[in-house]
């Protein structure tokens, strides 16, 4: 096969064919997550999809694999690493989020019925390398080292694996909000023991007594039993998450990093509006649904303790990661910290992720704090990532962009 | 100040401080100043503070260009060419924003973390190695109530199963006691066990000390180090003395006498690109190489290369390519006597071709030249050069523009390739092929003699490289234990089943992190017990890690001293 033909099958992979993978598998996934605490019984008394999980988890499996082989035929393509340019790089740090979530998911943790958050996680991330595509072609002379492949390879990667950290944040303060909002509803709602639809003034107070006695169920083992029906604790814990703040707040976080897209001088102000939109209405789309499967999720403190772990992974990598840039850079450039955007900007996000690690460790700013300061952390990761490449000049402008 | 009784009831304790000793007046003022600032500066909550604002300088420092960085963006902004305006650039000048690492509000911030830091870390070490020293692990009094239980039961005897028990932990380096019951009050003969009592915490301070390190290495740095720029054409030499260089940047302590003396000679430069216009990467840069021979100060010589990420090392000094540019060779006569003859070291513009100045003081008025080199720039059909962008040199072209008048040498600022014009006066322009000349009028011949290139040396001694990657290698090595390591206890308490003869065995267990590691360690744990022992599971379901009832969710954070 030529090398034209290598790029084009590169390039079909990636887009379509891992992309929809991708999107798929979180389909089937997210779905299979609401049948495990099933409400729709069928007549066989089987709980309707409960066999989905294996093949949403194969179909995450074939989407990595698949995703694998992009890399494996794009490196052929250009006959190096594929570790030289902006899209290169959101290309793999999809694929580290969507392997090492599923891997620490699935082997590790063993709670596979969350991999759909990573698959969407990792669509989105697919999708966004989109933005800053470039064909495969050869490095600059000065990338062209064992150092490249070592520095780029450790960021990106902990830039995965903080994605993955980023998803397990906003799911836990999703949860703990939800949380909260469901025991205030029982606080101030009369449970429906023995007269089920007594009328009431609570979010309760429209289920009839069918649906009351039709949503008990067996609960689930992380179901704490709060002694509602399953239905109502479900509307409850959606009810105390207000979808217009959810959305404007979401919209606002976003903004925080895709106006860089319109601030980009290569590119039309349309064009950078158009993007930024994107990102914006994508994340606030995700962030709704999110939104409608947090009666499914976890507790939020177990939400809480995998973001926990995974950013503490990525916190080493990314120390690992930065020190070793500092090392390419004595050797490249002849100073081994000189404060250039990119360098100042890594050092602001380890920052940033290491306020996050004191936090969670500090009383008072444990749990929520942490969380909020998680959240701020990846944005921090997005800006060094996006607008350091394409606004700021520096020696890190290698977007491969013209 | 009388001591409390940690376990009288709370009302015993009083609420507040006991007064202190110190007593009034100025003295006890500052006394009680610098107590309320120790105080305030140990908490937590303080250094998350100092972080962010750590966090919000350097954000500033990304966003505004940062003056030692690219000084040029910087007067642009201050002048409002550039960036947000003059009005901006004077709120940004005023927090000290164009060098943020060098403003003294930053230097304050660091010396409050670093002052936050020690009184952090002093109470923890002090802690830790009380910790170390005399700690054993804690004897439970009744095992089934703690977080994790399985149950065994053996046909071995007592003493046997603690002996498996304290063999098996010891080959795991746990920290193990073995205890009989003394008396009737006492708890239970057990075997009990600790881990990861010291190496949690214990990563945590190696990781918060290591930044002292750091800190000194960067300081050692600055003052011993010392880093030196100069070009170099094809075909010239440079030698390591401290007025060969062009920027010389010597730390407060470094010794001229440290240089050796070394010389370089640059044989040829080495720079291709991607010429094909359609192919993938086209116009990228594929080649960097200098071709060099040193000679050393003990007279060895050496003839090697110089490339990108190949700095060369020389006499403990390292030699990086950083920059490079083509070096016309011009002469300048002036009524048939020669004012000017250099390589002109043009540098690369963000439009693709070169720019250089010649000055030649020597002529009457001076001469000045206004360069601007095109590498690539073939004739079109009427004759005439086009100038491209391209950066290879098949068809180079040389167009400057003439000044006469005042150059203001050594009284104005200017860097080697500005021309101060405020005194000179242009006399038209001109362009020249390599090999050809042009003759301005006024009896000025300019001639483009031969074209070489150049390159741009940077010479660095660094000393403080070995501590610098010393501090990395302590920041890394406390880090992971710090966020992985985690405390945990283990008791095995066998008894002897008065009925049956049989001995139930009682492995409990409770982890201060990790629970759910912990859980699958216990597990394993038992496992490899009940294999030693022959013993079977009491009940399946009890000894399965589900137990595990009252586990903490969650982890804590690198910091948490439980």
């Amino acid at each position: 096969m030529s090398t034209d033909q290598l790029a084009d099958l590169s390039r079909v992979l990636y887009s379509p064919v891992t992309l929809l993978l991708y999107i798929s598998a979180a389909i089937v996934c997210l779905y299979s997550l609401t049948t495990r605490v099933g409400l729709a019984t069928g007549r066989s008394g089987k709980v309707a999809g409960a066999n989905l999980q294996p093949v949403g988890l194969a179909l995450a499996w074939t989407a990595v694999g698949a995703h694998v082989a992009h890399e494996v035929v794009r490196g052929l393509a250009q006959s190096r690493l594929p570790l030289g340019n902006m899209f290169e790089f959101t290309s793999l740090m999809a694929l580290v989020l969507a392997a090492g979530g599923m891997v620490y998911l699935t082997i590790v943790r063993k709670r596979p019925e969350l991999v759909g958050f990573v698959m969407l996680g990792a669509a989105v991330v697919v999708a966004s390398a989109m933005l800053t595509y470039a064909a495969p072609g050869p490095l600059m002379p000065i990338l062209d080292t064992w150092w490249r492949s070592f520095h780029v390879s450790v960021i990106v990667a902990s830039a995965g694996v903080f994605t993955i950290g980023f998803l397990f944040n906003g799911l836990h303060l999703l949860r703990d909000t939800a949380e909260r909002g469901l025991a205030e509803a029982i606080g101030s709602t009369p449970l429906p023991a023995g007269g089920a639809g007594e009328a009431s003034d609570g979010p309760l107070a429209t289920m009839t007594a069918e649906e009351a006695l039709a949503g008990r169920v067996a609960p689930d083992e992380d179901h704490d039993g709060t002694g509602l029906p399953v239905a109502a604790e479900r509307g409850a814990m959606r009810a105390a998450i207000s979808p217009l703040r959810l959305a404007i707040g979401t919209f606002l976080g976003a903004s925080t990093v895709s106006w860089v897209f319109v601030a980009t001088p290569t590119a039309t102000l349309g064009d950078g509006l158009t993007r930024a939109l994107t990102i914006n209405l994508t994340l606030v789309a995700l962030a709704l649904i999110a939104r409608w499967f947090v009666p499914f999720l976890p507790q939020a403190s177990i939400l809480d303790g995998l973001a926990y772990r995974t950013i503490a992974l990525a916190f080493f990598g990314w120390t690992f990661g930065t020190i070793a840039g500092a090392m390419w850079a004595e050797q490249s450039w002849g100073r081994f910290w000189g404060w250039d955007p990119k360098e100042t900007a890594a050092f602001l996000t380890w920052i940033a992720y290491a306020a996050y690690l004191h936090a969670r460790a500090t009383r008072g700013t444990r749990g929520r704090g942490a969380g909020w300061i998680g959240l701020g952390a990846f944005a921090v990761l997005m800006f060094t990532y996006y607008a350091v490449n394409l606004v700021f000049v520096g020696l890190h402008s290698y977007a491969g962009l013209s | 100040m009388s001591r409390t009784d940690s376990a009288a009831p709370p009302e015993a304790n009083p609420k507040v401080r006991p007064p202190r000793r110190g007593g009034d007046g100025p003295l006890g003022f500052v006394r009680d100043s610098v107590v309320m600032a120790w105080r305030w500066l140990v908490r937590m909550r303080t250094a998350l503070y100092l972080l962010g604002l750590l966090g919000l300088e350097t954000l500033l420092a990304t966003v505004v260009p940062q003056e030692p960085n690219v000084g040029a963006t910087v007067d642009a902004w201050r002048t409002g060419e550039e960036g947000p305006g003059t009005l901006v650039a004077g709120l940004i000048d005023l927090v000290g924003g164009f060098d943020v690492y060098g403003s003294p509000a930053f230097l304050a911030l660091l010396l409050l973390l670093f002052l936050s830091l020690t009184a952090c870390l002093i109470p923890r070490i002090r802690a830790w190695v009380r910790l170390v020293r005399h700690s054993r692990p804690p004897l439970t009094r009744n095992a089934g109530r703690q977080a994790v239980v399985a149950r065994l039961t053996t046909d071995r005897d007592v003493a046997e199963v603690h002996q498996a028990a304290a063999d098996l932990l010891q080959g795991k380096r746990w920290r193990v006691r073995t205890e009989d019951a003394a008396t009737t009050n006492s708890p239970p003969a057990q075997v009990a066990a600790e881990k990861g009592l010291w190496s949690r915490e214990g990563g945590s301070l190696l990781f918060h000390l290591s930044f002292y390190v750091l800190l000194a290495a960067i300081v050692f740095g600055q003052l011993l180090s010392f880093e030196g720029q100069r070009a170099v054409v094809e075909g010239e030499r440079f030698a390591d003395t401290p007025v060969s260089y062009w920027t010389y940047r010597p730390g407060r302590w470094w010794n001229e006498t440290s240089h050796s003396g070394w010389i370089l000679d640059l044989d040829q430069f080495h720079v291709d690109w991607v010429r094909d216009p359609l192919a993938p990467g086209a116009g990228q840069p594929t080649l960097f190489r200098s071709d060099v021979e040193v000679t050393r100060a003990d007279g060895t010589t050496e003839t090697t290369v110089i490339e990108g990420n190949r700095p060369l090392v020389i006499d403990g000094m390292k030699i990086h390519q950083l920059d490079w540019g083509y070096a016309p060779l011009v002469q300048v006569e002036v009524d048939g006597q020669l004012v000017y003859e250099d390589f002109v070291t043009a540098t690369l513009t963000d439009a693709g071709h070169f720019r250089a100045a010649i000055k030649a003081p020597a002529a009457d008025p001076d001469i000045g030249m206004d360069v601007f080199f095109y590498p690539y720039a073939p004739d079109n059909e009427a004759g005439e050069p086009v100038p491209t962008g391209a950066p290879f040199a098949d068809a180079p072209l040389l167009l400057f523009q003439l000044f006469r008048g005042d150059l203001q040498l050594g009284r104005t600022a200017q860097t080697i390739n500005e021309l101060d014009t405020s005194q000179l006066d242009t006399t038209g322009g001109a362009w020249i092929r390599e090999g050809a000349e042009v003759d301005m009028g006024e009896g000025v011949v300019v001639r483009f003699v031969e074209l070489r290139r150049w390159v741009g040396f940077q010479v660095s001694a660094r000393p403080q490289i070995p501590y610098l990657l010393l501090a990395s290698g302590l920041l890394l090595a406390g880090l992971w234990p710090a966020l992985y390591a985690y405390r945990r206890r283990l008791w095995v308490v066998a008894e002897r089943h008065p009925g049956d003869g049989h001995t139930l065995v009682t492995v409990a267990g409770r982890a201060f992190q990790r629970p759910q590691t912990f859980d699958d360690e216990h597990a394993g744990f038992v496992e490899r017990l009940a294999d030693r022992l022959d013993a079977s599971p009491l009940d399946a379901d009890e000894s399965s890690p589900a137990t595990s009832v009252a586990a903490p969710a969650g982890d804590q954070g690198p910091g948490a001293t439980p």
